[in-house]
């Protein structure tokens, strides 16, 4: 199957004859070897939690971070290569503070999450007067959470550069059986403690290691107070209600 | 000797290059006028008189100063016509752009600073515009906001600016201001009909002492239903 391919697996931005980009395909494959990831939007605020693979006892937990603030009522959960993650963060960063600047207001989220796409297909060769920053798709999918005008929003990335909004979604390794779940449980009036309680119970029932305050991270963005990490005792407490 | 020949002023006899001081580059060109906004609680008034003039030459009786953006702003000028009418320009467009990038219209606020940044942005060759933004804030009361010509801004209730701003600002300062007044409440805003006829009154005043201001009016009222425009006659000598 992959020697009927690899003439059209050269080239990033070469279609195959049947109209495929095997590099995007191949990036997209590289999100489902990622941790789980989840998110899960309410009319007060949207969750987002993920699963850290502790590999070792002598890894220092603390150190793994998948929940990254992009302004003060946006944040972000991935999955997938994390280090490719930091190109697509530090874009995002930099143009919600640019639109701030500019126009004295907060972006929002749907132009953030726009403006993470635009760069997740600049890779190959770059066009006329446009710089090329990475030679190959960025091998990381991204859940996107905020909150502006419209209320609270979730919208998940993919290497593909194409965005969707969902009402909860889940990403990675577990993605599979944790749609599945959420789809089953999810009801438009969740509230935001019961939101919290299931994307833990979700992320449990995929997770290989027993849940624990260490090996996940718990983060919220609401209207009041924009974008929360808890910290291991806010963890610890949501873990005790479950 | 005839009339005319009687009558020509005496610089037009001096030698050309004693007056252009040989074909010095002059970007810049004074096109007088005058500007004015008052903001109420929930609308907000601009007046601009339309005449256009260079020294004691009128270029145009109507040529307007107050621009109304398709996101419901008005940007009144005064100062370089030509500068003006660029900077519309550029605004309008960058409207467009964010309207089209964020699916909704550029806000009066974020008008207000991308503006700032506009003329900021050209700090070392600036636009000769003293500029006044007018609109509805996002609580819908009326913002005003005044500028000089390289960015610097402030949110004020009302301003004028241009070449009757020195006899129009302390008509306000006293109309609408309540300046130096013993137990006035400074704090008040005008009701929408007090507001259109001081700002009527400060241009029939401006148009009989400043030769720069006059020939026609331009009124932009903005409320919660839209903007309303009206054409009043000035002084036509």
């Amino acid at each position: 199957m992959f020697l009927t391919r690899s003439e059209y697996d050269r080239g990033v931005n070469t279609f195959s004859p049947e109209g495929r980009l095997f590099q995007v395909e191949y990036a997209i494959e590289a999100i489902k070897l990622g941790t789980t990831a989840i998110g899960i939007r309410t009319n007060e605020g949207v969750i987002l939690a993920v699963e850290k693979r502790v590999s070792s006892s002598l890894l220092v937990a603390d150190s793994i971070e998948k929940i990254l603030e992009i302004d003060s009522h946006v944040a972000c959960a991935m999955s997938g290569h994390t280090a490719d993650s930091r190109t697509m963060i530090e874009h995002a960063r930099v143009e919600a503070q640019s639109h701030t600047f500019t126009y004295d207001e907060p972006i929002p989220v749907e132009s953030v999450t726009q403006a993470v796409c635009d760069l997740a297909l600049r890779f190959g060769e770059a066009a006329d007067g446009q710089e090329s920053t990475m030679s190959r798709p960025f091998g990381v999918a991204l859940l996107i959470a905020g909150v502006d005008e419209k209320g609270p929003q979730l919208y998940h990335t993919d290497p593909s550069g194409t965005f969707w909004r969902y009402e909860a979604k889940a990403i990675g390794a577990g993605s599979e059986g944790a749609q599945t779940e959420l789809q089953e449980k999810y009801h438009k009036d969740i509230s935001m403690l019961d939101a919290e309680l299931l994307a833990l119970k979700v992320l449990k029932q995929v997770m290989e290691e027993k849940l624990s305050n260490t090996n996940v991270q718990l983060a919220k963005v609401t209207q009041e107070n924009g974008y929360q990490i808890y910290t291991k005792e806010e963890l610890q407490e949501v873990i005790s209600r479950m | 000797m005839n009339f005319a020949e009687m009558h020509q002023p005496e610089f037009a006899q001096a030698p050309a290059t004693e007056r252009h001081s040989h074909g010095r580059w002059e970007p810049y060109v004074d096109n007088g006028g005058t500007s004015l906004a008052i903001a109420g609680s929930d609308y907000v008034v601009v007046a601009s008189d339309a005449r256009q003039s260079n020294g004691y030459i009128i270029n145009s009786r109507y040529s307007p100063k107050a621009f109304q953006l398709t996101n419901n702003v008005i940007l009144a000028t005064s100062g370089y016509a030509a500068d003006a009418k660029r900077l519309v320009e550029v605004l309008e467009q960058n409207s467009q752009m964010y309207f089209h990038k964020h699916e909704k219209p550029m806000s009066t606020t974020a008008t207000a600073q991308m503006l700032s940044n506009t003329l900021y942005g050209r700090r070392f060759f600036p636009y000769y515009v003293f500029p006044i933004l007018a609109g509805l804030d996002t609580e819908g009361r009326g913002a005003v906001f005044a500028y000089d010509p390289v960015g610097n801004m402030e949110r004020v209730v009302y301003r004028a600016f241009g070449s009757a701003a020195a006899l129009v600002q302390p008509f306000l300062d006293s109309a609408v201001g309540f300046k130096n007044q013993r137990n006035a409440d400074a704090t008040r805003l005008l009701d929408r009909e007090q507001a259109l006829k001081i700002a009527i009154d400060a241009f029939t005043g401006a148009a009989e002492r400043d030769i720069h201001t006059g020939d026609w009016l331009d009124i932009y009222i903005v409320d919660g239903n839209g903007v309303q425009h009206q054409k009043r006659e000035l002084k036509h000598d």
